[in-house]
C-alpha cells in the first residue's frame, strides 16, 4: 500500500470527525435556539415546574393512596363545597349552599350557573348525585365513612341536589371529602367492583378544576394543563410540570439550579441547606399528621401479651412526664415540628385544642421517678430497671417504629435514653410499615410509634379511638366508655360551637388518660423560587399548603414574578456534553496525530 | 452431531434453569415480611372487610401452592399480572422502564466494554510502560470504588458546582420536540452514563490485560514473531483474538444484567429505570411487579449466557470437538 495513500486517508478521517464535532456543537445549540425563539413571545405558555419526590401512585380519584395522588386529584376535581383557606372550614364550590330543614335529616344544595366539564359538556347536579352513589354503592374505602345514614339523592332539576338521610346529619356541609367526577366517563365502571374501578385508566382526565391531567410518564413526572372551562378565576399559569426525583439532595440542587420553581417536601435535615439561598422562600407548613407513641392494652389476639404495668395510669403519666417532645422537636425535626399535646392535628385549627403549658405534664424524669417510686415500681436488684411488684418481671418493653415515617425511628431512638434514665428497658425495633402492619394486627408489642393524620373534621380521628374500634382502627385497644359517649355526642350536634367545646373535652379526656403520647406536629416543608412566582394562597392559615393540599386556590392565584416567564420551557444554552464532548474528542484527534507523525511507517510490511 | 448435541444440552440447561428461577423467585419474596394489601390499611382506609375482599380478587388468599399453579399459568401465557399498588398491567409498567433502562445501562455497558478492551489490549500489550501503569492504577481505583458515591461526586461537581448538567431525571418535559428533545435527553442522560462507564471501564479492562499477558507468552506467539510477521500483525490476527475469549463470556454476561438496571446509580440521578422500579416494588411488597423484573431480568442473563455458550463454540473450536 502507497505511504502517501494511507496518510491521506487519516488524514480524512481526522478531518470528517473534527467536522461532526463541530456540527454536534452547532447543532445543540441551533436546536435549543430554535425551539426558544420559534413561537412569539406572547404564545410562549407559563409553566410552574415542580420538583416532588413522592412518585404519583395513580391518576384514577378512587385508588388514591397518599402524597402525589391527593395533589393531583384536589388540583383537578371538585367538591360540593371547599375546604377554606384559612381555617378548612366548609366554603362554596360547584354549590353556593347548603340547607338544611329543621331536622337535618334533608339537605338542598344549590349549584352554581354555567358549570362544565373540561371537555365543554355541562357538569349537573345528576353528575354529583351520581359521584356519591358510585361511592356509596361501591363502597369506596377512601371516602365513604362522609356518608353515613343510607343517603339517598334527587336532582329535581340541573342545579339542585336534595340529599336526604335516615337520621340527622351535618355531612353535607362537613364537607364530604369526596371528588366530583363526570358520570359518562365513570358509568360504565358502575358496580364492576373495585378492581375494575382501579384498573380505570384516567388520563388525560376529563375534570371541572382549573387544571387537568394530561400526560403521565410514572417514574419520569406528569404534566396538568388549564382547564379552559374552569368555573372559577382564570388561573396565572397556562401548565403544571411535575418532575420526580429519587433524592431530595438532587431536587434541592435543581430548586437551586433553577430546573424547577417548587421543591415539594423537603425533610429537616435538608432545610437549612435551603433557607438562605438567594431568591428561595421556604414554607413550613403547619402540621397535619402527628408522631404516635401509643401503648398497647391488649385484646387483639392470642399474641396480645403486652406489658402489665401499662394498664396503670401513673406509669404511662410517667412515661410521657419522661419523654423531652422539645428536644424531639428540635433534634429529630430540626425546627420544622412543635411538640405534641392533643390528637386532633394543628391544621384543624378550629378543632384542635391547644392544652396551656401549664396544663400539660411537664417534661420532668424526676416527677416521673417519683411517681414510678409511689405506685410501686422499684428497682429491687439495683441493675437500674424497675420491677413490676405484682409479678416480680423487669418493666422492659418491646417499641416497633415506623422506619417509613419521617423521624419516627430518630424520636424512638432519643425515648430508649429517656426511658432508660426513669428504670424502663426499652427494645427498639425499626421496621417497615409492612411489618408495622403485622405487629398492629397481631399486637405483639407494648408500644409503638407510627402516626395519624386525620381529616380536617375531626370525626375520623375520635373514632379510632373509640372502644369498639380494638381489633379495628384502634392502636392499642384503648377502652373508655366515657370518651364513647364525647364521641357520640360531637357527631350529632350542629351547633358548631357547641360541637368544638365535646371535641375539646373528647382531646382533654385523651391528654389526661395517655393512651399514648402525642410525640410532635412535625409539618411539611416546601420552598419556591421567590424571584420567578408569586401570589400563593396557603391553605390552611398562612402557615398552610403552597401545592394543593385540601384545595387548589393556590394553583389558581400563583403567577409569575412581573419581570420572570417563569421556568424557560426550554433551555437556550448549550448542553454542557456537547461542550465535554467535542473537547475530548478534539483533544483525542490532537494526541493522534501527534502521535502517528512521529511513530512514521516502521510497522509496515 | 456433536455440535447438535451441544446445542441442545444448553438449551435445556438454560429451560431447566429458567423454571428453577420461575419457583424460586415466586417464594422467595413471599418470605418479605408484611401483608401487601395491609400495608395499604392506613393510607387508604380499608377495614378487615376490605382487606380481606381484595385479598380473594387478587388470589392471595388462596393457598400457597395454587397461588403458584396460577402464577406459573398465567406466566406461560404471557400474562404477568397486574400490580397491587396501581391495578396497571405488569408488562405495560415494565414496557415503560424499557426504553431508559436500556439507554443508560446499555450505552454505559458499551462504553465500559469497548473502551475497556481497548485499554486492556494496550496494557497487556506494553506491559510495564507509562501507560500500562496507570491504567492499571486507574482500573483498581475506579472499579473498587462505589457507583453511588462516585455518582454523587460527578453529580456535585458538574450539575452542582459547575452548572453544566441537570440535577436529575430523564428530561425536562414540557413541550420539546425532535432534535432538542434528543439533545435534552442527552444531557440528562450524559453524567449516569458516564458514572456506569467509569465504574465498570475497569474490569473490562483489567481481566482483558491479564489474558493478553498470557496469551503473549504463547508458543504459537513466539512461532509467529520467529517467521518475522510484524508486531500489529501478531498483535492483531495471533494475541487478541485467543486473549478475547474469557472477555467474551463477561461481554454477553453484562448484556444480561443490562434489564436488571442499575438501582444505584438510577437512584442516584433519579433516572426511572427497572432498578428504581424493583425496588419500589420490594418497598410496596408489590409481588406481580417483583415477579415481573425479575423474570424478565433472570431470563436476559440465561438466554445470554445460553448465547455466548453457543457462541463461545464457533469461536473456539476445541470447544465443540470436546
Amino acid at each position: 500500500m502507497r505511504a502517501g495513500g494511507r496518510r491521506n486517508r487519516v488524514r480524512t478521517t481526522i478531518a470528517a470527525a473534527t467536522a461532526v464535532l463541530i456540527a454536534l456543537a452547532a447543532g445543540g445549540t441551533l436546536a435549543s435556539a430554535q425551539d426558544a425563539s420559534d413561537a412569539p413571545a406572547t404564545d410562549v405558555p407559563v409553566v410552574l415546574t415542580v420538583g416532588t419526590t413522592v412518585d404519583l401512585i395513580t391518576d384514577n380519584p378512587f385508588a388514591v393512596s397518599a402524597g402525589s395522588d391527593w395533589t393531583v386529584v384536589t388540583a383537578q376535581y371538585d367538591m360540593l363545597l371547599k375546604f377554606d383557606d384559612a381555617s378548612l372550614s366548609p366554603a362554596p364550590s360547584l354549590a353556593t349552599g347548603c340547607d338544611p330543614n329543621d331536622d337535618s335529616t334533608v339537605w338542598t344544595c344549590t349549584l352554581r350557573d354555567g358549570l362544565k366539564w373540561s371537555n365543554g359538556s355541562p357538569l349537573t347536579s345528576r353528575d354529583v348525585a351520581f359521584s356519591y352513589r358510585f361511592i356509596i354503592d361501591n363502597n369506596i374505602p377512601q371516602y365513604r365513612s362522609d356518608f353515613k345514614f343510607n343517603p339517598t339523592f334527587e336532582t329535581p332539576d340541573d342545579h339542585t341536589l336534595i340529599w336526604t338521610s335516615e337520621e340527622p346529619t351535618f355531612a353535607p356541609e362537613m364537607p364530604p371529602w369526596a371528588y366530583i367526577v363526570p358520570q359518562k366517563v365513570w358509568q360504565g365502571v358502575d358496580g364492576k367492583g373495585l378492581q375494575v374501578i382501579k384498573a380505570q385508566p384516567n388520563t388525560p382526565s376529563i375534570a371541572s378544576g382549573p387544571f387537568v391531567l394530561t400526560e403521565w410518564n410514572q417514574g419520569q413526572g406528569w404534566t396538568m394543563e388549564k382547564n379552559p372551562y374552569f368555573w372559577g378565576q382564570e388561573p396565572g399559569v397556562d401548565r403544571i410540570d411535575f418532575r420526580v426525583y429519587s433524592n431530595q439532595e438532587a431536587m434541592t440542587q435543581a430548586l437551586r439550579n433553577g430546573e424547577i420553581d417548587v421543591a415539594d417536601g423537603i425533610r429537616p435535615s435538608l432545610v437549612n441547606s435551603v433557607d438562605g439561598i438567594d431568591n428561595v422562600t421556604v414554607q413550613k407548613v403547619i402540621s397535619d399528621w402527628w408522631l404516635n407513641l401509643a401503648f398497647n392494652f391488649g385484646g387483639q389476639g392470642p399474641d396480645a401479651n403486652p406489658l402489665p404495668a401499662l394498664q396503670n395510669l401513673d406509669v404511662r403519666k410517667a412515661i410521657e412526664m419522661a419523654i423531652d417532645k422539645q428536644a424531639i422537636a428540635d433534634t429529630v425535626y430540626q425546627g420544622t415540628a412543635t411538640p405534641g399535646d392533643t390528637i386532633i392535628r394543628p391544621a384543624s385549627a378550629f378543632w384542635h385544642l391547644d392544652i396551656p403549658a401549664d396544663e400539660e405534664f411537664p417534661y420532668s424524669p424526676d416527677d416521673a421517678n417519683a411517681l414510678l417510686d409511689q405506685a410501686g415500681y422499684v428497682d429491687t436488684n439495683g441493675d437500674g430497671i424497675r420491677e413490676d411488684p405484682s409479678t416480680g418481671d423487669p418493666l422492659q418493653m418491646t417499641i416497633p417504629a415506623s422506619s417509613d415515617t419521617t423521624g419516627a425511628v430518630e424520636a424512638g431512638q432519643l425515648i430508649v435514653g429517656y426511658l432508660q434514665a426513669i428504670g424502663i428497658e426499652v427494645d427498639l425495633k425499626p421496621v417497615t410499615d409492612a411489618k408495622m402492619n403485622d405487629y398492629w394486627g397481631a399486637g405483639n408489642f407494648d408500644a409503638y410509634i407510627w402516626y395519624w393524620s386525620g381529616n380536617p373534621d375531626p370525626n375520623y380521628q375520635l373514632f379510632v379511638f373509640t372502644s369498639d374500634q380494638c381489633g379495628s382502627w384502634s392502636d392499642g385497644c384503648w377502652k373508655n366508655p366515657a370518651f364513647d359517649k364525647l364521641y357520640e355526642e360531637q357527631g350529632k350536634e350542629f351547633d358548631r360551637d357547641a360541637r368544638q367545646k365535646i371535641v375539646f373535652d373528647a382531646q382533654r379526656l385523651v391528654y389526661e388518660q395517655v393512651p399514648g403520647v402525642v410525640l410532635a406536629y412535625p409539618g411539611w416543608v416546601q420552598a419556591y423560587r421567590s424571584d420567578r412566582f408569586e401570589g400563593w394562597t396557603p391553605a390552611p392559615g398562612d402557615h398552610g399548603y403552597l401545592m394543593p393540599g385540601y384545595n387548589y386556590d393556590s394553583l389558581v392565584s400563583v403567577h409569575p414574578v412581573a419581570s420572570s416567564s417563569g421556568t424557560a420551557a426550554s433551555s437556550s444554552s448549550v448542553p454542557g456534553w456537547i461542550w465535554l464532548v467535542a473537547i475530548a474528542g478534539i483533544a483525542l484527534i490532537v494526541v493522534v496525530v501527534v502521535r502517528r507523525g512521529r511513530r512514521g511507517d516502521l510497522d509496515e510490511a | 452431531m456433536g455440535a447438535r448435541r451441544y446445542l441442545l444440552s444448553k438449551f435445556l440447561q438454560a429451560f431447566a434453569t429458567l423454571l428453577f428461577v420461575l419457583t424460586f423467585n415466586f417464594f422467595l419474596f413471599r418470605v418479605l415480611p408484611g401483608d401487601p394489601i395491609g400495608l395499604l390499611a392506613r393510607s387508604q382506609r380499608l377495614t378487615d372487610a376490605d382487606i380481606a375482599e381484595q385479598r380473594a380478587t387478587l388470589g392471595l388468599d388462596q393457598p400457597l401452592p395454587q397461588q403458584y399453579v396460577t402464577y406459573v399459568e398465567q406466566t406461560v401465557s404471557g400474562n404477568l399480572g397486574v400490580s397491587l399498588r396501581t391495578a396497571r398491567p405488569v408488562w405495560g409498567i415494565i414496557a415503560s422502564r424499557l426504553g431508559p433502562t436500556l439507554l443508560l445501562v446499555g450505552l454505559g455497558t458499551l462504553f465500559a466494554t469497548v473502551l475497556g478492551i481497548m485499554i486492556g489490549i494496550k496494557g497487556g500489550w506494553q506491559r510495564g510502560s507509562r501507560f500500562d501503569t496507570s491504567t492499571l492504577y486507574g482500573s483498581l481505583v475506579l472499579y473498587s470504588m462505589p457507583e453511588g458515591w462516585l455518582g454523587m461526586l460527578l453529580l456535585i461537581t458538574f450539575a452542582g458546582i459547575l452548572g453544566w448538567f441537570p440535577a436529575g431525571g430523564y428530561s425536562s418535559g414540557g413541550d420539546l420536540t425532535g432534535v432538542a428533545r434528543i439533545v435534552d435527553i442527552a444531557d440528562h442522560l450524559f453524567l449516569p452514563v458516564l458514572t456506569l462507564t467509569l465504574g465498570y471501564i475497569g474490569e473490562y479492562a483489567i481481566i482483558m490485560r491479564s489474558t493478553m499477558i498470557d496469551t503473549v507468552n504463547e508458543d504459537f506467539v513466539t512461532i509467529a514473531r520467529a517467521k518475522g510477521v510484524p508486531e500489529r500483525m501478531v498483535r492483531k490476527h495471533h494475541v487478541v483474538p485467543n486473549a478475547f475469549l474469557p472477555t467474551f463470556t463477561l461481554i454477553f454476561l453484562s448484556l444480561g444484567f443490562i434489564l436488571g438496571g442499575a438501582v444505584v446509580v438510577e437512584a442516584v440521578f433519579s433516572w426511572p429505570g427497572i432498578g428504581l422500579l424493583t425496588y419500589n416494588a420490594i418497598q410496596t411488597l408489590d409481588y406481580p411487579v417483583i415477579q415481573g423484573v425479575f423474570l424478565l431480568s433472570s431470563a436476559a442473563v440465561i438466554l445470554c449466557n445460553l448465547a455466548a455458550d453457543v457462541a463461545y463454540g464457533y469461536m473456539d473450536p476445541r470447544v465443540r470437538e470436546a
